[in-house]
């Protein structure tokens, strides 16, 4: 077995909402290795998002450990953060979060940008990562020129540009229709075929049963955590 | 990611926000423009003072009863009471001081009208009385027939120099020398024609006519008009001596009592451009303060708009910072933003404060020159209005939550 990418031992998230306290999540234990693919469940509430913050180094927990690649987590600061964010984790959001006036290029372009990528590198390997998404020929389009599948390809190329640890996808599908949706899905599980780790963060069934493994948050707590025996396979 | 970036970023956010950048922009060219269209057009003054009217060549002074330039409400008060310079006082002055340094007199009428035959001038000739020694401490060449002797001035003979334009009016091409022009009733015998000057503030050095003072006492002058004499000490040394020996002859001759001022104004280069730069620097306070004023009123303006553009732009933020912008590179975007946006506005108001002033300048008859050190002082203001605007929207945008910014709608 190799070694975790991401190892979390303990950890609560504690919030101040007015003169309550919160507890979004409470004493929760993970590790997650090199390719797998989790699916991160749970109703509104559960603290799901507050996990998915917390293992994007959005966030850092209240309190116990968390090593990512050996790195403790909590004890980085603010710049060091984003700088595990910009090479470690490539993030896919519902809302796709592309810059609107910007390339399908330039937008994939963005994290090397912040890296110091040099800028004939960057543009070889943005172009790159919009040919494994099957969008070569969309490169100098503007997302509102490309449909919601289209947008979503793009936002996975972004991530992948970095060759990130981790990609963590948060609701990928949500705002698409279920035929593109399940185009999107496809990428995901190809791109978990040829090495990938991935994360993916949903409130659908349907759409965590495609992820090998599924954790099942309630109340801050992990409710389940196991093998998806019944994984959606497209081949 | 380095500073090119951050400002190709910044250009192309401007170009983005059309309105908004065009706004802002405006705002901080007008304040440029009042700064700049000031301080270069009394910069071009300054200069014109200087080459120009301060003509008086080295070593050299003027006597005269009130001083060249008269600011402030009291001054006519102040000079009205003073007695004239009169012939008498010059010549006892001349006696005293004539080993050491040339004397010449000076008086004008405006407006004369110079006839030659059956042609005759626009009654805007100026005739002026002098004596031998004019053209030598103003620097003027008489290269046509001869200047004013001694001896014209002595004999109060009826002789003329004219300037360059009333001989192009009157003789067009003829030798002028020898012919006979009247000044009034008075016929004159042309001697010699002046050198071509030019015009200094709008006024043509070259539409003149000179003739003996003695003459031109008898006939062109009235009786409480004052006389300005110029002296030229014979050398440096000399110099302070000079204007020391002639303070005190004139004071003698004019009555002067030892503790009451000079009843009479010594003007060197040095004073009439200090005389000058004091009406100008009102000009040059009053453009800066109405600068300042615009620009503080755009500095507001700026950070305002600036708060907007991070509001709306509160999720693009978020995404930057998950993509793992460090919080120096937000701050250095922004900033980048709104002094590009000021810069720029900046350069708007510089051109237009530098044609506006040339053009003025043109008009004036001043001299035009590219003012450097107003250029320096604006792009300075600019850069600090920008910095200064720009710094708190920058570290607000910078110090945005990432988790917040990215659900913000």
């Amino acid at each position: 077995m190799s070694k975790p990418i991401i190892d979390i031992r303990n950890i609560s998230k504690v919030y101040q909402m007015g003169s309550q306290l919160v507890h979004a999540l409470r004493d929760i234990t993970v590790s997650i290795n090199q390719n797998e693919y989790v699916a991160l469940m749970g109703p509104s509430g559960s603290g799901k998002s507050t996990l998915m913050n917390i293992l994007g180094c959005l966030d850092t927990p209240s309190s116990g450990t968390y090593f990512f690649n050996n790195t403790n987590v909590r004890e980085l600061n603010d710049n060091e953060l984003a700088e595990i964010r910009n090479r470690e984790i490539g993030f896919v959001f519902q809302t796709f979060n592309l810059l609107p006036r910007a390339s399908a290029l330039k937008n994939i372009e963005l994290p090397l940008v912040y890296s110091g990528v040099k800028k004939y590198d960057r543009i070889e390997k943005a172009e790159a990562a919009l040919k494994s998404v099957g969008l070569e020929d969309r490169m100098e389009h503007k997302p509102n020129e490309l449909s919601g599948g289209q947008r979503q390809r793009v936002a996975i190329a972004r991530a992948l540009v970095t060759s990130p640890s981790i990609i963590l996808a948060d609701e990928p599908t949500g705002n698409l229709d279920s035929k593109t949706g399940e185009d999107i899905m496809r990428l995901f599980q190809n791109l978990w075929e040829s090495g990938n780790t991935i994360i993916l963060v949903t409130h659908e069934e349907e759409i965590a049963l495609h992820a090998k493994r599924i954790i099942r948050l309630r109340d801050g707590l992990i409710e389940s955590d196991e093998l998806n025996h019944n994984q959606v396979n497209f081949n | 990611m380095n500073l090119f970036e951050s400002i190709r970023m910044a250009i192309h956010s401007i170009f983005i926000h059309k309105l908004r950048s065009f706004l802002t922009l405006l705002s901080v060219a007008i304040g440029v423009f009042a700064i700049m269209g000031s301080g270069s057009l009394v910069s071009s003054f300054d200069e014109t003072v200087e080459t120009e009217m301060a003509n008086l060549g080295e070593n050299s002074f003027k006597i005269s009863r009130t001083p060249s330039v008269q600011t402030g409400r009291d001054s006519w008060r102040k000079y009205r009471r003073r007695e004239r310079i009169d012939f008498k006082q010059y010549s006892k002055l001349k006696d005293k001081i004539e080993d050491l340094a040339f004397v010449s007199v000076e008086s004008n009428q405006s407006n004369m009208i110079i006839k030659y035959s059956e042609f005759e001038t626009d009654p805007d000739v100026t005739l002026q009385g002098t004596n031998e020694v004019y053209f030598n401490i103003n620097d003027r060449d008489v290269p046509i027939g001869r200047s004013i002797t001694e001896a014209d001035v002595e004999f109060d003979r009826n002789v003329a120099v004219i300037g360059n334009d009333v001989y192009n009016k009157l003789f067009n091409g003829i030798n002028p020398i020898g012919k006979n022009i009247k000044i009034g009733n008075q016929k004159f015998e042309v001697i010699g024609v002046l050198d071509e000057k030019g015009a200094i503030l709008g006024k043509s050095q070259d539409n003149q006519v000179i003739i003996p003072i003695t003459r031109f006492n008898k006939y062109y002058s009235n009786w409480w008009e004052s006389l300005d004499i110029s002296v030229k000490a014979f050398n440096k040394e000399s110099f302070p001596y000079v204007l020391d020996e002639t303070i005190g002859a004139l004071r003698t001759l004019r009555s002067d009592q030892p503790g009451d001022d000079n009843s009479f104004e010594i003007e060197t280069n040095e004073s009439i451009t200090q005389q000058f730069s004091g009406l100008t620097g009102y000009l040059t306070y009053f453009g800066l303060l109405a600068g300042f004023f615009a620009l503080a009123a755009a500095g507001v303006g700026i950070t305002n708009i600036m708060l907007v553009a991070i509001k709306e732009r509160t999720r693009e933020i978020g995404l930057r910072k998950a993509l793992g912008a460090r919080r120096f590179w937000i701050t250095m975007q922004f900033l980048v933003e709104t002094m590009t946006i000021t810069l720029i506005g900046g350069l708007i108001g510089i051109s237009l404060g530098f044609i506006m002033s040339s053009v003025i300048s043109y008009f004036l008859g001043l001299k035009v020159s590219i003012p450097m050190d107003w250029i320096i002082i604006s792009i300075s203001i600019t850069t600090v209005l920008g910095l200064i605007s720009g710094l708190y929207p920058a570290f607000r945008a910078a110090s945005l939550d990432p988790i917040d910014a990215l659900r913000y709608e």
